[in-house]
Protein backbone atom coordinates (compact mmCIF):
# COMPACT_ATOMS: atom_id res chain seq x y z
CA UNK A 1 0.00 0.00 0.00
CA UNK A 2 1.14 3.57 -0.72
CA UNK A 3 0.27 6.65 1.02
CA UNK A 4 -1.10 9.14 -1.29
CA UNK A 5 -1.79 12.52 0.38
CA UNK A 6 -2.76 15.17 -1.91
CA UNK A 7 -2.61 18.44 -1.28
CA UNK A 8 -5.51 21.22 -2.74
CA UNK A 9 -5.02 24.87 -1.84
CA UNK A 10 -8.33 24.61 0.94
CA UNK A 11 -6.66 21.28 2.20
CA UNK A 12 -5.38 22.16 5.65
CA UNK A 13 -1.92 20.92 7.04
CA UNK A 14 -3.58 19.26 9.87
CA UNK A 15 -6.39 17.34 8.06
CA UNK A 16 -3.72 16.11 5.34
CA UNK A 17 -1.77 15.01 8.55
CA UNK A 18 -5.19 13.49 10.03
CA UNK A 19 -5.91 11.57 7.06
CA UNK A 20 -2.06 10.37 6.64
CA UNK A 21 -2.38 8.97 9.82
CA UNK A 22 -5.46 7.20 9.12
CA UNK A 23 -4.08 5.51 6.13
CA UNK A 24 -1.00 4.57 7.83
CA UNK A 25 -2.91 2.82 11.14
CA UNK A 26 -5.09 0.99 8.19
CA UNK A 27 -1.95 -0.41 7.21
CA UNK A 28 -1.45 -2.42 9.78
CA UNK A 29 -5.07 -3.06 10.96
CA UNK A 30 -6.23 -6.93 11.06
CA UNK A 31 -6.26 -6.32 7.04
CA UNK A 32 -2.82 -6.76 7.15
CA UNK A 33 -2.88 -9.84 8.80
CA UNK A 34 -5.54 -11.69 6.44
CA UNK A 35 -3.31 -10.30 3.43
CA UNK A 36 0.11 -11.78 4.42
CA UNK A 37 1.41 -14.48 2.04
CA UNK A 38 2.11 -17.70 3.67
CA UNK A 39 3.67 -19.11 0.92
CA UNK A 40 7.23 -17.74 1.83
CA UNK A 41 9.74 -19.29 3.66
CA UNK A 42 9.54 -18.57 7.71
CA UNK A 43 11.80 -19.34 10.32
CA UNK A 44 9.84 -22.98 11.11
CA UNK A 45 10.80 -23.94 7.48
CA UNK A 46 12.98 -26.97 8.03
CA UNK A 47 16.68 -27.27 5.68
CA UNK A 48 14.79 -29.28 3.42
CA UNK A 49 11.89 -26.86 2.33
CA UNK A 50 14.25 -24.04 2.13
CA UNK A 51 16.04 -25.84 -0.37
CA UNK A 52 13.63 -27.25 -2.60
CA UNK A 53 11.69 -23.60 -2.36
CA UNK A 54 14.71 -22.14 -3.73
CA UNK A 55 15.45 -24.99 -6.18
CA UNK A 56 11.74 -24.05 -7.58
CA UNK A 57 12.04 -20.23 -7.61
CA UNK A 58 14.99 -20.68 -9.91
CA UNK A 59 12.38 -22.15 -12.10
CA UNK A 60 10.40 -19.52 -12.11
CA UNK A 61 13.02 -17.24 -13.41
CA UNK A 62 11.93 -17.87 -16.74
CA UNK A 63 8.67 -17.99 -16.85
CA UNK A 64 7.49 -21.63 -16.93
CA UNK A 65 6.95 -21.55 -13.42
CA UNK A 66 5.35 -19.88 -11.04
CA UNK A 67 4.70 -19.86 -7.23
CA UNK A 68 1.49 -19.73 -6.27
CA UNK A 69 0.45 -17.11 -3.66
CA UNK A 70 -1.16 -18.43 -0.11
CA UNK A 71 -3.30 -16.34 2.12
CA UNK A 72 -5.54 -17.31 5.60
CA UNK A 73 -8.98 -15.94 3.54
CA UNK A 74 -10.13 -16.10 0.17
CA UNK A 75 -10.44 -12.75 -1.31
CA UNK A 76 -13.40 -11.41 -1.45
CA UNK A 77 -14.09 -11.35 -5.58
CA UNK A 78 -12.89 -15.32 -5.63
CA UNK A 79 -16.04 -15.84 -2.96
CA UNK A 80 -18.21 -13.60 -5.48
CA UNK A 81 -17.03 -15.91 -7.86
CA UNK A 82 -17.89 -19.05 -6.22
CA UNK A 83 -21.44 -17.52 -4.52
CA UNK A 84 -22.57 -17.03 -8.69
CA UNK A 85 -21.80 -20.91 -9.17
CA UNK A 86 -22.35 -22.97 -6.60
CA UNK A 87 -25.77 -24.45 -5.38
CA UNK A 88 -27.80 -23.16 -2.14
CA UNK A 89 -26.51 -19.31 -0.80
CA UNK A 90 -29.61 -20.30 1.46
CA UNK A 91 -26.73 -22.63 3.13
CA UNK A 92 -24.07 -19.82 3.27
CA UNK A 93 -24.47 -17.65 6.52
CA UNK A 94 -23.10 -14.34 5.58
CA UNK A 95 -22.12 -13.46 8.99
CA UNK A 96 -20.33 -16.42 9.62
CA UNK A 97 -18.03 -15.93 6.90
CA UNK A 98 -16.33 -12.73 8.43
CA UNK A 99 -14.97 -15.03 11.53
CA UNK A 100 -13.96 -17.92 9.03
CA UNK A 101 -10.47 -18.91 7.87
CA UNK A 102 -8.88 -21.03 5.35
CA UNK A 103 -8.43 -24.58 7.26
CA UNK A 104 -4.81 -25.52 5.89
CA UNK A 105 -3.78 -21.60 7.46
CA UNK A 106 -5.36 -22.21 10.52
CA UNK A 107 -2.16 -22.58 12.65
CA UNK A 108 0.56 -20.25 13.67
CA UNK A 109 4.03 -20.97 12.44
CA UNK A 110 5.55 -24.40 12.09
CA UNK A 111 2.48 -25.75 14.21
CA UNK A 112 0.23 -26.65 11.05
CA UNK A 113 0.76 -26.71 7.52
CA UNK A 114 3.54 -25.08 6.04
CA UNK A 115 3.59 -25.32 2.44
CA UNK A 116 3.83 -23.33 -1.27
CA UNK A 117 2.91 -24.35 -4.30
CA UNK A 118 4.42 -23.83 -7.73
CA UNK A 119 2.48 -24.52 -10.89
CA UNK A 120 4.11 -25.21 -14.47
CA UNK A 121 0.71 -24.24 -16.94
CA UNK A 122 3.31 -26.38 -19.99
CA UNK A 123 3.06 -29.69 -18.07
CA UNK A 124 -0.09 -28.67 -16.41
CA UNK A 125 1.60 -30.02 -13.30
CA UNK A 126 1.21 -28.91 -9.24
CA UNK A 127 4.08 -29.16 -7.04
CA UNK A 128 3.26 -28.40 -3.71
CA UNK A 129 6.25 -28.69 -0.91
CA UNK A 130 4.83 -29.32 2.70
CA UNK A 131 6.18 -29.45 6.38
CA UNK A 132 4.19 -31.37 8.43
CA UNK A 133 4.08 -29.65 12.16
CA UNK A 134 3.28 -31.20 15.65
CA UNK A 135 -0.35 -30.71 15.58
CA UNK A 136 -0.62 -32.41 12.50
CA UNK A 137 0.06 -35.72 14.12
CA UNK A 138 -1.47 -39.04 13.78
CA UNK A 139 0.40 -42.61 14.75
CA UNK A 140 2.84 -41.06 17.25
CA UNK A 141 5.97 -38.86 15.27
CA UNK A 142 3.87 -38.96 12.26
CA UNK A 143 1.55 -36.68 10.27
CA UNK A 144 -2.44 -37.67 10.67
CA UNK A 145 -3.76 -39.77 7.62
CA UNK A 146 -6.68 -37.31 7.06
CA UNK A 147 -3.37 -34.20 7.40
CA UNK A 148 -1.94 -35.96 3.77
CA UNK A 149 -5.69 -36.20 2.67
CA UNK A 150 -6.01 -32.67 3.10
CA UNK A 151 -2.90 -31.59 1.52
CA UNK A 152 -3.17 -34.24 -1.70
CA UNK A 153 -6.79 -32.31 -2.06
CA UNK A 154 -5.63 -29.35 -1.77
CA UNK A 155 -3.14 -29.55 -4.52
CA UNK A 156 -5.21 -32.16 -7.02
CA UNK A 157 -7.69 -28.87 -6.45
CA UNK A 158 -5.60 -25.97 -6.92
CA UNK A 159 -3.98 -27.96 -10.38
CA UNK A 160 -7.56 -28.49 -11.84
CA UNK A 161 -8.33 -24.85 -10.56
CA UNK A 162 -5.22 -23.51 -12.69
CA UNK A 163 -6.92 -25.40 -15.34
CA UNK A 164 -10.53 -24.29 -15.20
CA UNK A 165 -12.23 -22.17 -13.02
CA UNK A 166 -14.20 -22.89 -9.79
CA UNK A 167 -13.91 -26.14 -8.91
CA UNK A 168 -14.68 -28.60 -6.07
CA UNK A 169 -13.58 -32.31 -5.15
CA UNK A 170 -16.10 -35.35 -5.57
CA UNK A 171 -13.94 -38.07 -5.22
CA UNK A 172 -10.42 -38.75 -3.51
CA UNK A 173 -8.95 -41.99 -3.82
CA UNK A 174 -5.54 -42.66 -1.35
CA UNK A 175 -3.09 -45.13 -0.86
CA UNK A 176 -0.75 -44.51 1.71
CA UNK A 177 2.74 -46.67 1.63
CA UNK A 178 4.72 -45.36 4.38
CA UNK A 179 3.69 -42.70 7.75
CA UNK A 180 5.48 -39.57 7.19
CA UNK A 181 7.63 -38.51 9.92
CA UNK A 182 6.36 -35.29 11.80
CA UNK A 183 8.68 -31.76 11.09
CA UNK A 184 9.77 -33.68 7.76
CA UNK A 185 9.45 -32.01 4.69
CA UNK A 186 8.11 -33.76 0.90
CA UNK A 187 6.77 -32.84 -2.13
CA UNK A 188 3.23 -33.70 -3.35
CA UNK A 189 3.52 -33.71 -7.17
CA UNK A 190 -0.11 -33.64 -9.23
CA UNK A 191 -0.50 -34.06 -12.97
CA UNK A 192 -4.02 -33.05 -14.88
CA UNK A 193 -3.92 -36.39 -16.51
CA UNK A 194 -7.07 -35.84 -18.99
CA UNK A 195 -9.94 -33.44 -19.36
CA UNK A 196 -13.76 -35.16 -20.41
CA UNK A 197 -15.85 -31.96 -20.96
CA UNK A 198 -16.21 -30.66 -17.59
CA UNK A 199 -14.44 -33.49 -15.70
CA UNK A 200 -10.82 -33.07 -15.11
CA UNK A 201 -8.86 -36.16 -13.98
CA UNK A 202 -5.83 -35.71 -12.02
CA UNK A 203 -3.23 -37.65 -10.34
CA UNK A 204 -0.40 -37.31 -7.40
CA UNK A 205 1.92 -38.81 -5.37
CA UNK A 206 3.95 -37.75 -2.15
CA UNK A 207 7.53 -38.33 -1.78
CA UNK A 208 10.54 -37.59 0.00
CA UNK A 209 12.87 -34.95 -1.26
CA UNK A 210 15.06 -36.92 -2.51
CA UNK A 211 12.52 -38.74 -4.56
CA UNK A 212 13.96 -42.70 -3.44
CA UNK A 213 10.61 -43.18 -0.87
CA UNK A 214 6.98 -42.73 -1.95
CA UNK A 215 4.56 -42.29 0.94
CA UNK A 216 1.24 -42.09 -0.74
CA UNK A 217 -0.07 -41.52 -3.91
CA UNK A 218 -3.76 -40.63 -5.28
CA UNK A 219 -5.20 -42.22 -8.67
CA UNK A 220 -8.64 -41.63 -10.94
CA UNK A 221 -11.43 -41.20 -9.34
CA UNK A 222 -15.61 -40.12 -10.39
CA UNK A 223 -17.26 -36.89 -11.18
CA UNK A 224 -20.41 -35.13 -10.29
CA UNK A 225 -20.66 -33.03 -13.08
CA UNK A 226 -24.34 -31.27 -11.71
CA UNK A 227 -23.30 -29.62 -8.67
CA UNK A 228 -19.90 -28.79 -10.20
CA UNK A 229 -18.31 -31.33 -8.18
CA UNK A 230 -15.33 -33.20 -9.87
CA UNK A 231 -13.64 -36.02 -8.85
CA UNK A 232 -11.13 -35.14 -6.23
CA UNK A 233 -8.35 -37.26 -8.21
CA UNK A 234 -10.41 -35.29 -10.99
CA UNK A 235 -12.02 -31.95 -10.72
CA UNK A 236 -14.74 -30.03 -12.63
CA UNK A 237 -15.24 -27.12 -14.38
CA UNK A 238 -18.38 -25.23 -14.15
CA UNK A 239 -18.50 -21.78 -16.36
CA UNK A 240 -22.51 -22.11 -16.59
CA UNK A 241 -24.10 -23.72 -13.87
CA UNK A 242 -27.22 -24.06 -12.73
CA UNK A 243 -27.73 -24.10 -9.48
CA UNK A 244 -30.89 -26.33 -7.80
CA UNK A 245 -32.96 -24.14 -5.75
CA UNK A 246 -33.84 -26.37 -3.45
CA UNK A 247 -31.95 -28.26 -0.59
CA UNK A 248 -28.39 -29.79 -1.58
CA UNK A 249 -29.30 -33.39 -4.03
CA UNK A 250 -30.19 -36.23 -1.81
CA UNK A 251 -27.95 -39.41 -2.86
CA UNK A 252 -31.17 -40.94 -4.42
CA UNK A 253 -31.30 -38.27 -6.69
CA UNK A 254 -30.01 -39.03 -9.89
CA UNK A 255 -27.09 -36.77 -11.04
CA UNK A 256 -25.92 -36.83 -14.96
CA UNK A 257 -22.98 -35.50 -16.44
CA UNK B 1 -2.90 -43.68 35.53
CA UNK B 2 -2.60 -46.30 32.61
CA UNK B 3 -1.07 -44.21 30.44
CA UNK B 4 2.12 -44.37 32.88
CA UNK B 5 1.75 -47.73 33.53
CA UNK B 6 2.59 -49.73 30.55
CA UNK B 7 4.79 -49.19 27.82
CA UNK B 8 3.21 -51.28 24.86
CA UNK B 9 5.81 -52.26 22.00
CA UNK B 10 4.28 -53.20 18.33
CA UNK B 11 5.90 -56.33 17.03
CA UNK B 12 5.45 -56.05 13.22
CA UNK B 13 3.53 -58.00 10.93
CA UNK B 14 4.59 -59.08 7.17
CA UNK B 15 3.22 -56.22 5.78
CA UNK B 16 6.99 -55.12 4.10
CA UNK B 17 5.61 -52.46 1.65
CA UNK B 18 4.26 -50.48 4.49
CA UNK B 19 7.43 -50.89 6.61
CA UNK B 20 10.06 -51.16 3.87
CA UNK B 21 12.02 -53.53 5.91
CA UNK B 22 13.73 -56.29 4.37
CA UNK B 23 13.72 -59.00 7.31
CA UNK B 24 10.85 -61.10 7.27
CA UNK B 25 9.14 -61.03 10.47
CA UNK B 26 6.55 -62.85 12.27
CA UNK B 27 2.83 -63.00 10.87
CA UNK B 28 0.39 -61.94 13.42
CA UNK B 29 -1.14 -64.52 16.24
CA UNK B 30 -4.28 -62.90 18.20
CA UNK B 31 -4.05 -65.84 20.57
CA UNK B 32 -0.82 -65.21 21.98
CA UNK B 33 -0.07 -61.42 22.66
CA UNK B 34 -1.64 -60.05 26.23
CA UNK B 35 -2.96 -56.79 24.77
CA UNK B 36 -4.88 -58.75 21.46
CA UNK B 37 -8.28 -59.10 23.96
CA UNK B 38 -10.85 -56.73 23.06
CA UNK B 39 -11.52 -56.09 26.81
CA UNK B 40 -7.26 -55.05 28.33
CA UNK B 41 -7.52 -53.05 24.75
CA UNK B 42 -10.42 -51.04 26.52
CA UNK B 43 -8.82 -51.04 29.89
CA UNK B 44 -5.61 -49.28 28.06
CA UNK B 45 -7.66 -46.93 25.66
CA UNK B 46 -10.53 -45.65 28.59
CA UNK B 47 -8.65 -45.00 31.56
CA UNK B 48 -10.84 -45.14 34.92
CA UNK B 49 -9.36 -42.31 36.51
CA UNK B 50 -7.53 -39.04 34.66
CA UNK B 51 -6.58 -35.94 34.85
CA UNK B 52 -6.18 -35.35 31.43
CA UNK B 53 -8.38 -33.12 29.88
CA UNK B 54 -11.66 -34.70 27.98
CA UNK B 55 -12.24 -33.14 24.32
CA UNK B 56 -15.26 -34.55 23.85
CA UNK B 57 -17.63 -33.20 26.40
CA UNK B 58 -20.08 -30.62 25.31
CA UNK B 59 -19.22 -27.20 25.36
CA UNK B 60 -21.06 -23.70 24.74
CA UNK B 61 -20.12 -24.06 20.84
CA UNK B 62 -22.04 -27.29 20.34
CA UNK B 63 -25.45 -26.84 18.31
CA UNK B 64 -28.72 -27.71 20.12
CA UNK B 65 -28.71 -30.91 17.49
CA UNK B 66 -25.61 -31.94 18.67
CA UNK B 67 -26.25 -31.52 22.71
CA UNK B 68 -29.81 -33.62 22.08
CA UNK B 69 -28.04 -36.49 20.04
CA UNK B 70 -25.25 -36.86 22.34
CA UNK B 71 -27.60 -37.22 24.83
CA UNK B 72 -29.43 -39.59 23.07
CA UNK B 73 -26.10 -41.67 22.50
CA UNK B 74 -25.49 -41.09 26.05
CA UNK B 75 -28.59 -42.77 27.29
CA UNK B 76 -27.66 -45.82 25.38
CA UNK B 77 -24.29 -46.17 26.74
CA UNK B 78 -26.11 -47.29 29.77
CA UNK B 79 -28.35 -49.93 27.56
CA UNK B 80 -27.09 -50.88 24.86
CA UNK B 81 -23.48 -51.66 25.08
CA UNK B 82 -22.47 -48.54 23.38
CA UNK B 83 -19.53 -46.72 24.90
CA UNK B 84 -18.28 -43.18 24.41
CA UNK B 85 -14.81 -42.62 23.53
CA UNK B 86 -12.97 -40.09 25.75
CA UNK B 87 -10.41 -37.71 23.29
CA UNK B 88 -7.19 -36.36 24.60
CA UNK B 89 -4.97 -34.09 22.89
CA UNK B 90 -2.73 -36.61 21.51
CA UNK B 91 -2.48 -40.29 21.07
CA UNK B 92 0.41 -40.93 23.72
CA UNK B 93 -2.15 -39.75 26.10
CA UNK B 94 -4.56 -42.36 25.03
CA UNK B 95 -2.55 -45.57 25.29
CA UNK B 96 1.30 -45.02 25.32
CA UNK B 97 2.11 -46.45 22.46
CA UNK B 98 5.57 -47.41 21.71
CA UNK B 99 6.54 -48.35 17.81
CA UNK B 100 9.19 -50.75 17.14
CA UNK B 101 12.60 -49.83 16.75
CA UNK B 102 12.64 -49.76 13.05
CA UNK B 103 9.80 -47.24 12.61
CA UNK B 104 9.67 -45.22 15.59
CA UNK B 105 11.10 -41.71 15.57
CA UNK B 106 12.26 -39.54 17.89
CA UNK B 107 9.83 -37.45 19.21
CA UNK B 108 11.64 -34.50 21.03
CA UNK B 109 8.88 -32.48 18.70
CA UNK B 110 7.39 -30.60 21.93
CA UNK B 111 3.86 -30.21 22.23
CA UNK B 112 2.40 -32.88 19.74
CA UNK B 113 -1.49 -33.08 19.08
CA UNK B 114 -3.32 -34.94 17.87
CA UNK B 115 -4.45 -33.77 13.70
CA UNK B 116 -8.55 -33.44 15.18
CA UNK B 117 -7.72 -31.66 18.25
CA UNK B 118 -5.36 -29.23 17.19
CA UNK B 119 -7.25 -26.71 17.73
CA UNK B 120 -8.11 -25.77 21.35
CA UNK B 121 -10.39 -22.94 21.23
CA UNK B 122 -13.85 -23.64 21.64
CA UNK B 123 -15.90 -24.28 18.65
CA UNK B 124 -13.60 -23.24 16.11
CA UNK B 125 -12.15 -26.12 14.85
CA UNK B 126 -13.17 -29.61 15.18
CA UNK B 127 -16.29 -30.21 17.50
CA UNK B 128 -16.95 -34.20 17.82
CA UNK B 129 -17.63 -36.99 20.01
CA UNK B 130 -17.62 -40.56 19.12
CA UNK B 131 -19.13 -43.33 20.28
CA UNK B 132 -18.21 -46.71 19.72
CA UNK B 133 -20.45 -50.17 20.03
CA UNK B 134 -18.07 -53.13 20.09
CA UNK B 135 -20.67 -55.99 19.66
CA UNK B 136 -21.39 -54.51 16.30
CA UNK B 137 -17.76 -52.89 15.82
CA UNK B 138 -19.47 -50.11 14.83
CA UNK B 139 -19.02 -46.53 15.62
CA UNK B 140 -21.45 -43.06 15.30
CA UNK B 141 -19.13 -39.76 15.39
CA UNK B 142 -21.06 -36.46 16.30
CA UNK B 143 -19.33 -33.54 14.02
CA UNK B 144 -19.72 -29.80 14.05
CA UNK B 145 -17.03 -28.06 12.10
CA UNK B 146 -16.30 -24.88 13.25
CA UNK B 147 -14.92 -21.73 11.25
CA UNK B 148 -11.37 -22.79 11.23
CA UNK B 149 -12.14 -25.63 9.22
CA UNK B 150 -13.25 -23.81 5.67
CA UNK B 151 -12.56 -24.33 2.37
CA UNK B 152 -14.99 -22.83 0.17
CA UNK B 153 -16.39 -20.43 1.58
CA UNK B 154 -19.22 -20.92 3.85
CA UNK B 155 -18.42 -24.90 3.76
CA UNK B 156 -16.20 -27.02 5.39
CA UNK B 157 -13.20 -27.78 3.65
CA UNK B 158 -12.91 -31.87 2.13
CA UNK B 159 -9.51 -31.99 3.98
CA UNK B 160 -10.71 -31.66 7.55
CA UNK B 161 -13.49 -33.83 7.06
CA UNK B 162 -11.23 -36.37 5.41
CA UNK B 163 -9.39 -36.28 8.71
CA UNK B 164 -12.24 -37.01 10.75
CA UNK B 165 -13.36 -39.64 8.76
CA UNK B 166 -9.97 -41.42 9.14
CA UNK B 167 -9.57 -40.33 12.61
CA UNK B 168 -12.75 -42.11 13.43
CA UNK B 169 -11.91 -45.19 11.64
CA UNK B 170 -8.78 -45.15 13.13
CA UNK B 171 -10.12 -45.40 16.70
CA UNK B 172 -13.00 -47.99 15.61
CA UNK B 173 -9.92 -49.85 13.83
CA UNK B 174 -8.08 -49.85 17.04
CA UNK B 175 -10.10 -51.00 19.26
CA UNK B 176 -12.14 -53.37 17.15
CA UNK B 177 -8.90 -54.94 16.13
CA UNK B 178 -5.90 -53.40 16.55
CA UNK B 179 -5.71 -51.60 13.51
CA UNK B 180 -3.37 -48.57 13.66
CA UNK B 181 -1.96 -47.23 10.00
CA UNK B 182 -4.18 -46.33 7.13
CA UNK B 183 -3.44 -48.19 4.40
CA UNK B 184 -6.04 -46.81 2.28
CA UNK B 185 -8.68 -44.11 2.03
CA UNK B 186 -11.30 -43.66 -0.58
CA UNK B 187 -13.55 -40.61 0.07
CA UNK B 188 -16.64 -39.85 -2.65
CA UNK B 189 -17.96 -36.15 -2.13
CA UNK B 190 -21.72 -35.82 -2.46
CA UNK B 191 -22.64 -32.09 -1.04
CA UNK B 192 -21.06 -29.38 0.56
CA UNK B 193 -21.35 -29.30 4.39
CA UNK B 194 -21.92 -25.52 5.49
CA UNK B 195 -19.87 -24.18 8.60
CA UNK B 196 -21.27 -24.96 12.18
CA UNK B 197 -23.60 -28.17 11.30
CA UNK B 198 -23.97 -31.01 12.68
CA UNK B 199 -22.94 -34.30 10.44
CA UNK B 200 -23.48 -37.82 11.99
CA UNK B 201 -20.71 -40.39 10.31
CA UNK B 202 -21.66 -43.80 10.81
CA UNK B 203 -19.00 -46.15 10.69
CA UNK B 204 -18.55 -50.18 10.38
CA UNK B 205 -16.29 -52.25 10.07
CA UNK B 206 -17.35 -54.81 7.29
CA UNK B 207 -14.54 -57.68 7.54
CA UNK B 208 -10.88 -58.03 8.37
CA UNK B 209 -9.09 -60.17 6.65
CA UNK B 210 -5.34 -61.01 6.25
CA UNK B 211 -4.02 -58.21 8.85
CA UNK B 212 -6.08 -55.60 7.49
CA UNK B 213 -9.38 -54.22 8.52
CA UNK B 214 -11.59 -53.01 5.72
CA UNK B 215 -14.46 -50.10 7.00
CA UNK B 216 -17.11 -48.18 6.00
CA UNK B 217 -18.43 -44.67 6.30
CA UNK B 218 -21.50 -42.95 6.13
CA UNK B 219 -21.51 -39.00 6.49
CA UNK B 220 -25.39 -37.78 6.52
CA UNK B 221 -27.60 -34.91 8.13
CA UNK B 222 -29.38 -35.93 11.81
CA UNK B 223 -33.19 -36.47 9.64
CA UNK B 224 -31.13 -38.93 7.07
CA UNK B 225 -32.51 -36.85 4.39
CA UNK B 226 -28.57 -35.46 2.98
CA UNK B 227 -26.22 -37.66 2.16
CA UNK B 228 -22.60 -35.46 2.34
CA UNK B 229 -20.24 -37.95 1.82
CA UNK B 230 -19.36 -41.90 1.44
CA UNK B 231 -16.44 -43.27 2.27
CA UNK B 232 -14.04 -46.64 2.39
CA UNK B 233 -10.88 -47.37 4.45
CA UNK B 234 -8.16 -50.17 5.23
CA UNK B 235 -6.64 -50.09 8.11
CA UNK B 236 -3.21 -52.64 8.86
CA UNK B 237 -3.76 -54.46 11.88
CA UNK B 238 0.12 -54.29 13.71
CA UNK B 239 -0.40 -56.90 17.49
CA UNK B 240 1.06 -55.25 20.64
CA UNK B 241 2.91 -56.48 22.92
CA UNK B 242 3.31 -55.40 26.99
CA UNK B 243 6.73 -55.03 28.00
CA UNK B 244 7.63 -54.87 31.74
CA UNK B 245 8.05 -51.64 33.00
CA UNK B 246 11.61 -50.21 33.37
Amino acid sequence: MEAVVTVTPRTCPLSCLLRFLLYFLRSFSSEEVILRDYSVPNPSWNKDLRLLFDQFMKKCEDGSWKRLPSYKRIPAEKIQDFKTHLLDPKLMKEEQMSQTQLFTRSFDDGLGFEYVMFYSDVEKRMVCLFQGGPYLEGPPGFVHGGAIATMIDTTVGMCALMAGGVVMTANLNINYKRPIPLCSAVTINSQLDKVEGRKFFVSCNVQSVDEKTLYSEATNAEVEANLGFVSGSSWLQIPNFQHQDSLPLRDDQHRSA
Amino acid sequence: MIRRGFQLAARLGHHRGLLGDPRILPRLNPASAFGSSTDSMFSRFLPEKTDLKDDALPDASWCLNMLSLDQEFLEKTKSSGWIKLPSFKSNGDHIGLKLPSGLAVSSDKGDCRIFTRCIQVEGQGFEYVVFFQPSKKKSVCLFQPGPYLEGPPGFTHGGSLAAMMDETFSKTAFLAGEGLFTLSFNIRFKNLIPMSSLVVMDIEVEKIEDQKLYMSCLVHSRDQQTVYTKSSGVFLQLQLEEESPQ
